[in-house]
């Protein structure tokens, strides 16, 4: 049956499908090898996680509606038409089964870009109102409330006070003619405080004038997780916003890999940017400071246990950012520091990005992911892992716990600030 | 009706019809794609578009098919990347090395080559249909495969493969009179360029997309491809 | 009377039995006698090699008569006979076996000839070997090939009503040949498709070997019926193998090693012509045993690619030395550009439904949006 929210998601669907989605639809040989990329797929065996089979509904609407070939199946009824209970089953898969971590798109032989096509499918999702109930919920608090984790503006308050104290760092609220915003996710605010305290120390040893704001005080876009435009907007707007009122040069995004994606790279397609304003992840901007000589760094200060490094798909793979933390990471543990294989663009997702780690349903999916992190680990028999993805950092400590697993879990910011010199 | 008759009917109207069908097909799905719309990227680069392009297809045609173990992906499918492989490198040497096919392209263009020595080709030819078998049964067995193979895609695998079988009997003599095989294999042909512009094997046409596209998002955002 | 048998006619003229043996010999070694299933298998209860066959019927069998017709024709085939590669042995059929009526060759012309066929079509009704040369055409009720004031639709009809046989020599009396090529203005056809009632053998060629059709004649004189024949009617003996299977330049086909063209190092080394147009592997004829010109050579063996002439349409089969594996009918660049054009068209407009569609979804999705709540200013697209 097809109610009004299919229709929601086939008329996303259609003003999404442009020459850009069409021809990579097209350009699919069914050849199935981006299901041995995935590690949803290989790590559960359900031939449903492949990543071209998360696009379904998309070439389905695109080519139902808009080619010969599609209507002529329809007639032939050798495929039907998008329904309800099709929704239902595909976004079970593409938000609970798909970190749209984009590794499958470095294997495609066509070089098709699953990862922002499984986006497009999780819009339709989003528009039709078929998301999980946990990330709804999510997404609703950071509407309302301004944050996922429901941190209202007293508790941030309370928190950035408390962290100032704890750790003897400055934070600069709210501070006019600064000249970079520091946008802070709430995990790092609640979870990883260390992280925020090591960030803020780094930036103020550099002597950089930064500040945080209280009304863009959320990076984490949920909205994005989702793939509801609207709401991508609005939360990307609030920072831009702050931004704009404190007359900032740049906006520095604290260690969030989807967060990253949003700003950097879907902003100024969707929205209005602030002119001259610089988007930069806070990992490359710590290797800036260093490589500006503005902070100096212990060599080898934490060299003795082999510690690695984790790609974050959003980061690194989507990102760039490959070389910087791996330059810090040399000076830091020239000896201890070890690279796991695959690494770098080709690197294993840590299995709890693109909101797979809100969704409690999708904790077994996610833990099952996690033990082909774990081989790697322990291939390269790392005692401490490090990365710049509060959201992998979470998915790690969490799993770490489950597992009982003897590796620590570190922020790269954190490891640098205790290397300040 | 005799075979001579249906090789003359089949190396002249049906030929002509089934390439009237391609060229025409082929510019209205490339067309009715291309004017889907294209969105300009108004992000700033972070690394060099074209460098990831040309990277990207120098891996994608020229390193990666050749040493397919290097990937990790390639243990878990080594099947469809080999049989994958030896197909496409096959097809592609007996279409463009074969002295019969060249003949094709000569008249067409109007300048030809020269061609590889039989025995090489037979060779290669075999590998090919042996490898599109492989792919079958690779395709009937492997779940994401399965699940993925719909019926279109059957006739992609038969409309390729029937050329090929015909071909390979044809041009080594094998227990068909010449004229009966021949027609046949160009009857094939033209039922394989009549499918293209309907079916999945246009992949040859909008790879030129989905790769560039590839390796434009990837140097854009300064990582290797 | 009694009528005299060819031995008999033969020793008149001062053969010799030795002499006769060895002509059957060479008859049955040229038409190839011992592989004729028939043959073999009377040879073997009669305990007969296959020359003792050819004797005996030489012996008991009468002079066979032969009305030789042209159509639409270059008397190529005539030309052939006569000029025989084995004169000895055209003579010899179409002299010593077998009496002729020939409007080429006879001495006879004008009223005389026109009796003397008469004559010899009542003498020997039923009894007679019908050979047809030139395709027979039908437009406008065969004017376009009349003989003494007959259409040619006419005397075939009336010269194959008595036939016990009707061979067709050349392509043109088997397949209507060159006069056949398209547009084909003057309707020509091959002998078989009109003469329906009488056993009609096929020698294709341009022109046919003349041993194939004398080798034909003699089958039918001395087997007193017409060789087994392939689909095309023609006589298996002669046709059950191609130019390509018996050619001398194979061995360099198989090795891939082909002539580029008529000047090159390849064609000088007597590589193989497949890349100049040559249609052996489709052509089945006798060329390559046979040979022309007392087993000189034929065209490969010259260096020329195989025409295809035993085969029906090979003039409109594409150029001559054109390969054989391309295309027929060429899309020329005009009419490339034409289908592009109409693709174009097409996908143009399939675009613009789509452009619709895609709008008619954008408002919609607004009009839903519009309703939701949370949105703020500045969560507006821009431009």
């Amino acid at each position: 049956m097809k109610s009004q929210k299919t229709q929601s998601a086939i008329n996303t669907y259609l003003k999404e499908t442009g020459g850009w989605v069409a021809s990579q639809l097209e350009a699919c040989t069914r050849c199935g090898i981006c299901a041995e990329a995935c590690h949803f797929y290989q790590a559960l065996g359900n031939p449903e996680y492949a990543p071209i089979w998360k696009l379904e509904p998309l070439r389905r609407a695109y080519e139902q509606r808009f080619t010969v070939a599609g209507k002529l199946k329809l007639a032939l009824g050798l495929e039907k038409r998008l329904a309800d209970s099709d929704l239902e089953h595909w976004s079970k898969i593409v938000y609970e089964a798909c970190t749209v971590c984009n590794k499958c798109a470095h294997v495609c032989p066509m070089g098709i870009q699953l990862g922002p096509l499984i986006h497009e499918v999780r819009a339709g999702m989003a528009a039709a109102g078929v998301v999980p109930a946990d990330l709804a919920e999510a997404t609703e608090k950071q509407k309302t409330i301004g944050s996922p984790l429901g941190v209202t503006d007293e508790m941030w308050r309370e928190r950035i006070d408390w962290i100032t104290d704890e750790w003897e760092a400055q934070i600069p609220v709210d501070k006019a003619g600064a000249e970079s915003l520091v946008v802070f996710t709430s995990i790092e605010l609640m979870k990883f405080p260390d992280n925020l305290a090591a960030i803020a120390k780094i930036l103020n040893r550099a002597g950089e004038n930064w500040t945080v704001s209280s009304t863009g005080r959320e990076v984490v876009n949920f909205g994005y997780f989702e793939a509801d435009e609207e709401l991508t907007r609005l939360f990307m707007y609030r920072v831009f916003k702050a931004a704009e009122e404190l007359g900032v040069k740049r906006i520095i995004i604290s260690e969030c890999g989807h967060a990253y994606d949003a700003f950097r790279w879907a902003a100024p397609n969707m929205m209005k940017v602030p002119k001259g304003v610089d988007i930069a992840h806070i990992s490359e901007y710590i290797h800036h400071l260093w490589k500006t000589g503005r902070i100096k760094l212990k060599e080898g200060a934490f060299d003795g246990e082999t510690i690695t490094f984790h790609d974050s798909c959003k980061i690194q793979r989507r990102g760039g950012i490959i070389k910087q933390p791996r330059e810090l990471l040399r000076v830091l543990a020239p000896k201890s520091f070890k690279e796991m294989t695959p690494n770098k663009e080709q690197s294993l997702c840590c299995g709890g990005g693109g909101g797979v780690i809100s969704i409690k349903e999708a904790d077994a999916n996610r833990y099952a992911v996690f033990e082909m992190k774990i081989e790697q680990l322990q291939e390269v028999q790392a005692k401490a892992v490090c990365m710049v993805c509060s959201n992998c950092r979470l998915q790690f400590v969490d799993s770490v716990g489950h597992f009982n697993l003897p590796v620590k879990v570190h922020g790269l910011a954190e490891l640098v600030s205790r290397a300040l010199l | 009706m005799n075979w001579t008759n249906i090789l003359n009917f089949s190396r002249g109207p049906l030929l002509h019809v089934a390439m009237i069908i391609f060229v025409a097909g082929l510019s209205y799905r490339l067309v009715r794609v291309l004017l889907l719309g294209w969105a300009r990227d108004r992000a700033k680069n972070k690394g060099s578009k074209l460098w990831g392009v040309i990277v990207n297809y120098l891996k994608g045609l020229f390193v990666l098919p050749f040493i397919p173990w290097v990937r990790r992906t390639f243990r878990h499918n080594e099947l469809t990347f080999i049989a994958g492989g030896l197909f496409h490198l096959s097809l592609f040497l007996v279409l463009v090395f074969g002295t019969a096919h060249i003949l094709v392209w000569k008249s067409l263009w109007g300048f030809g080559w020269k061609g590889l020595p039989t025995p090489i080709l037979a060779f290669f030819s075999a590998v090919g249909i042996i490898s599109m078998i492989v792919l079958l049964i690779n395709r009937l067995t492997h779940p994401v495969l399965k699940m993925l193979t719909k019926f279109p895609v059957w006739i992609n695998w038969l409309v390729v493969f029937l050329p090929m079988i015909t071909g390979f009997i044809m041009a080594r003599h094998l227990w068909f009179r010449y004229e009966v095989i021949f027609s046949l294999h160009l009857i094939s042909v033209s039922l394989l360029l009549i499918w293209i512009p309907f079916g999945r094997i246009s992949h040859f046409l909008f790879y030129f997309f989905s790769k560039t596209i590839h390796g434009a998002q990837a140097g854009k955002r300064a990582v290797t491809p | 009377m009694k009528e005299k048998t060819i031995y008999e006619h033969l020793r008149e003229k001062g053969l010799s039995r030795r002499d006769f043996m060895k002509l059957c010999g060479t008859i049955a070694g040229m038409m190839g006698l011992e592989f004729v299933p028939p043959v073999k298998a009377l040879g073997k209860t009669l305990g007969q090699s296959p020359e003792e066959v050819v004797a005996q019927a030489l012996k008991t069998k009468p002079k066979v008569p032969i009305i030789w017709l042209e159509f639409q024709d270059c008397a190529g085939c005539s030309e052939a006979i006569s000029r025989s590669s084995s004169p000895l042995l055209s003579n010899l059929v179409l002299n010593d076996i077998a009496i002729e009526y020939h409007e080429t060759l006879m001495a006879a012309a004008g009223f005389q000839a026109e009796k003397a066929k008469e004559e010899c079509m009542k003498q020997f009704f039923g009894k007679y070997v019908l050979v047809v040369e030139g395709s027979p055409t039908l437009a406008d009720d065969g004017i376009y090939c009349t003989v003494a004031g007959k259409s040619n639709l006419d005397l075939l009809k009336e010269a194959a009503a008595g036939a016990a046989a009707v061979i067709a020599t050349g392509n043109c009396a088997c397949f209507g040949g060159i006069p056949a090529a398209h547009p084909n203005p003057t309707r020509a056809v091959g002998v078989a498709e009109l003469i329906k009632d009488k056993p009609v053998v096929n020698i294709p060629g341009c022109p046919a070997i003349p041993e194939v059709t004398t080798g034909t004649i003699l089958h039918f004189l001395i087997m007193g019926q017409l060789p087994e024949t392939d689909q095309l009617k023609r006589p298996l003996p002669f046709y059950g193998n191609t130019v390509h299977d018996h050619c001398l330049r194979r061995p360099f086909y198989e090795a891939g090693k082909f002539a580029g063209s008529f000047d090159d190092e390849g064609a000088r080394k007597g590589y193989c012509l497949y890349k100049l147009g040559c249609k052996g592997p489709t052509t089945y004829n006798a060329c390559a045993g046979l040979k022309w010109e007392r087993g000189l050579s034929y065209p490969v063996q010259s260096g020329h690619p195989c025409l295809g002439c035993s085969e029906p349409h090979f003039w409109d089969g594409g150029g001559f030395y054109q390969g054989q594996s391309a295309p027929i009918i060429r899309l020329d660049k005009g009419s490339t550009a034409n289908l592009v054009g109409v693709g174009v068209a097409a996908g143009a407009a399939l675009a613009g439904l789509n452009a619709v569609k895609k709008s008619r979804a954008k408002k919609d999705l607004r009009k839903d949006q519009s309703q939701a709540p949370g949105s703020e200013p500045g969560s507006k697209k821009e431009g």
